[in-house]
C-alpha cells in the first residue's frame, strides 16, 4: 500500500475512535435534519398552488438546492474543524517525526493528510444531500441538478479542507490553524461581495472568489473553469502546505 | 583481512541551517554491533547529527551513506533499513501498542503479511505483552518510551538511531530501558545519542563526543579505560609532591582531601601502585579503576573549549 493511502487510513482510524468525529457529523445532521423537515413543511403548505403554476420551481429548487447552499456556508465553519488537528495535531504531539524519518516525501505526507480530513467532509455533504434524496420515493427529483449541486459544494468543501491543511501545517497550534481556515475560507468566500454591490459581476476580483464558481453547479451547469479554479487553488494550497513540511524538516 | 564496511558512515558531512553552521566535517562509522554513544553538551550538534543519520536532514556537504550507498541519493532505504527514536516518542495516542506497531511497520516499508510477525516480535523484545491493546495515550512514561523503541526495531532495520530514550525516566525504568538497548547491539548497528555519561557506560561500547559541531574524540570506550587513571583513596593528607615520590606515578590531581585521582606511566600496573602506596605508609584504603575516564575526557574538552572561546 502506498504511503498516501497508509496515512489516510491511519486518519481515518484516528478520527473515528474518537467521539469528536461523530459529534460533529450528529450536531450537522441534526441541524440539517431541522432545516430540511421545516422546508418540507413550507413546500407542502404552498404545495397546491405550486401545481396550478406553470413554470413553478420543483421541490430540487426549493428544497434540495437551498439546503446544499446553506451547507457550502456552513463548510466554512465545519473544514476548519476537520482539519485544523491533522498536521498541527502531529506537530503538538510530537509525532510527525514518525513519517518524516520513514522517508515518506511531504507531498504524500500532506496528500495522505487531506484525503484523511476529507472523509468527515464528504459524509457530512452526503448526510446532507441523502435527506432529499429520500424524497424521490414520493416524487421525483431534478437529479441531475442535485447531483450538479452536490459535486459543487463537495468540490468548494475540498478546496477547503486543502487551505485547511495548508494552515495546519502552519502552526503546531490546532485553534490557530482553525481560525486562519475560517478566516482564509470566509474572504476567498466574500472575495467580491462589494464588487457585486456595486454591479461589478465579470472582473478579476469576482473570478478569484469562491463563490462566484458555487452559482454555476447550484443551477445544474458543470462548469469547466470553475472545476479548475477549485482544483487549481487546491493544488496551490496543497503545495504550500508540502512546502511547510519541507521547511520544517531543516528546523534545528 | 579487511574490516567489514560500517553500516552507516558520515565522510566529512557539514550542515549549515539558517546561514549558520550546525554540524562540520564529521567523519565516523558505526558498524553492526556496535552501539555508538553520541555525546555533547546541549548545541554541540548533536541533533542535527542524529537527523542527518536517521535520514531526515540532507548534509549540506559531505555524504551520508549506509551501506556504502549515499543516503539521499535514495531516501526510500531510510524507510526500510532506519528505525529512529526520536526525544518525544512519537505514539499516537487513539492507537492500541499493536495498531500503532502495526502501522509503523507498514509505514516503513513491511509487506501486508509480514506485519502480524514484526508487531509480535517487537512486543516480545521490548516486553510489551501486558499493554499490547491497551491505547498508547494511557501508557505510563516507561511503557510509553518502550512503545518508541518498538516501533523504531519493528521493521527490523540495520541501523537504529536514539535519541535520549532515557530522558525522563526513573531508575529502574532507565536501567531496564539500558539493558533494551544493550541488547540491540546483537542485530543492528545502534547510534545513541544522551548527556548522560552512564548511560553511554552502561549500553556504548564507542563513543563520539561532539562540541561545537564538531567530532572532538572517537573511539572504543574500552580503549578509554586502558589508559585511564585510578581512583585512590588514602587515610593521609597528601600533596601532590607525595605522590610524584613514587616513580610509577605519572600524574595525580586532588579529587578531594582524601580522595587523589592518580594515572600511571606506561607499562606499571596497579597491584605496583598498591606496594608503593603501602610502602610509602600513605595509608591505602581504596584503589580502584577511575570509573569516569570519560567524564575527565568529556568536561576536558568542554572545558578547553569554553577557555578557547
Amino acid at each position: 500500500m502506498s504511503a498516501i493511502l497508509l496515512i489516510t487510513r491511519n486518519e481515518w482510524r484516528r478520527q473515528f475512535v474518537q467521539p469528536f468525529a461523530w459529534i460533529v457529523l450528529a450536531l450537522v445532521g441534526a441541524l440539517l435534519a431541522w432545516q430540511f423537515l421545516v422546508a418540507v413543511d413550507v413546500f407542502m403548505k404552498h404545495a397546491g398552488k405550486l401545481a396550478s403554476t406553470p413554470g413553478a420551481p420543483g421541490i430540487t429548487e426549493l428544497i434540495a438546492v437551498p439546503m446544499l447552499q446553506s451547507l457550502s456556508n456552513l463548510m466554512l465553519l465545519l473544514v476548519p474543524l476537520a482539519t485544523m488537528q491533522s498536521l498541527a495535531g502531529e506537530r503538538r504531539a510530537h509525532t510527525l517525526p514518525l513519517l518524516l524519518a520513514a522517508g515518506v516525501g511531504s507531498m504524500r505526507i500532506v496528500l495522505g493528510k487531506y484525503l484523511g480530513s476529507l472523509l468527515l467532509v464528504v459524509l457530512i455533504v452526503a448526510l446532507a444531500v441523502a435527506m432529499p434524496l429520500s424524497l424521490s420515493a414520493g416524487t421525483s427529483l431534478d437529479l441531475g441538478r442535485l447531483a450538479a449541486a452536490t459535486l459543487g459544494v463537495v468540490l468548494q468543501a475540498a478546496t477547503l479542507t486543502a487551505i485547511g491543511i495548508a494552515c495546519s501545517a502552519w502552526t503546531a497550534h490546532p485553534a490557530l490553524a482553525a481560525a486562519a481556515t475560517l478566516v482564509t475560507g470566509s474572504l476567498l468566500a466574500m472575495l467580491d461581495l462589494g464588487a457585486r454591490f456595486q454591479g461589478v459581476e465579470n472582473a478579476l476580483v469576482n473570478w478569484l472568489a469562491m463563490s462566484t464558481h458555487l452559482e454555476p453547479f447550484l443551477r445544474g451547469i458543470v462548469s469547466s473553469v470553475a472545476v479548475a479554479y477549485y482544483v487549481l487553488v487546491a493544488a496551490f494550497a496543497l503545495a504550500l502546505g508540502a512546502r511547510r513540511l519541507d521547511t520544517l524538516r531543516t528546523r534545528a | 583481512m579487511t574490516p567489514p564496511s560500517p553500516v552507516l558512515a558520515l565522510a566529512r558531512a557539514s550542515r549549515r541551517l539558517s546561514g549558520r553552521t550546525i554540524v562540520e566535517d564529521l567523519t565516523l562509522g558505526v558498524h553492526r554491533g556496535q552501539v555508538l554513544g553520541l555525546l555533547g553538551v546541549n548545541g554541540a550538534g548533536k541533533s542535527t547529527t542524529l537527523r542527518m543519520m536517521a535520514g531526515m536532514l540532507a548534509p549540506t556537504s559531505g555524504e551520508v551513506a549506509l551501506d556504502g550507498v549515499d543516503l539521499y541519493a535514495d531516501l526510500g532505504r531510510a524507510r526500510r533499513d532506519i528505525g529512529h527514536l526520536p526525544e518525544e516518542p512519537p505514539l499516537y495516542n487513539e492507537l492500541t501498542v499493536a495498531e500503532y506497531l502495526a502501522f509503523c511497520a507498514r509505514l516503513h516499508g513491511l509487506p501486508r503479511r509480514g506485519v502480524d510477525a514484526a508487531v509480535d516480535t517487537a512486543i516480545a523484545r521490548c516486553d510489551l505483552g501486558e499493554v499490547r491493546r491497551r491505547l498508547c495515550g494511557l501508557l505510563s512514561k516507561g511503557f510509553r518510551q518502550r512503545v518508541g523503541l518498538a516501533q523504531a526495531i519493528v521493521h527490523a532495520p540495520r541501523l537504529i538511531v536514539l535519541d535520549e530514550p532515557a530522558s525522563g525516566l526513573d531508575p529502574v525504568q532507565a536501567l531496564r530501558l539500558r539493558e533494551l538497548v544493550a541488547s540491540l547491539r546483537a542485530d543492528h548497528a545502534v547510534v545513541l545519542s544522551t548527556h548522560v555519561l552512564s548511560d553511554v557506560v552502561a549500553c556504548c561500547d564507542h563513543v563520539a563526543i561532539l562540541h561545537r559541531g564538531r567530532l572532538r574524540h572517537t573511539g572504543a570506550l574500552a580503549e578509554l579505560d586502558d589508559g585511564a587513571a585510578l581512583r585512590v583513596r588514602v587515610e593521609r593528607a597528601l600533596t601532590i609532591a607525595d605522590w610524584q615520590a613514587i616513580p610509577i606515578v605519572a600524574g595525580a590531581a586532588p579529587i578531594d582531601a582524601h580522595g587523589w585521582r592518580v594515572t600511571l606511566h606506561e607499562g606499571a600496573d596497579t597491584a605496583a601502585l598498591a606496594t608503593a602506596i603501602a610502602a610509602q605508609g600513605f595509608g591505602l584504603q581504596e584503589l580502584r579503576a577511575d570509573a569516569n575516564a570519560l567524564e575527565a575526557i568529556f568536561v576536558r574538552i568542554a572545558e578547553s573549549e569554553a577557555q578557547a572561546a
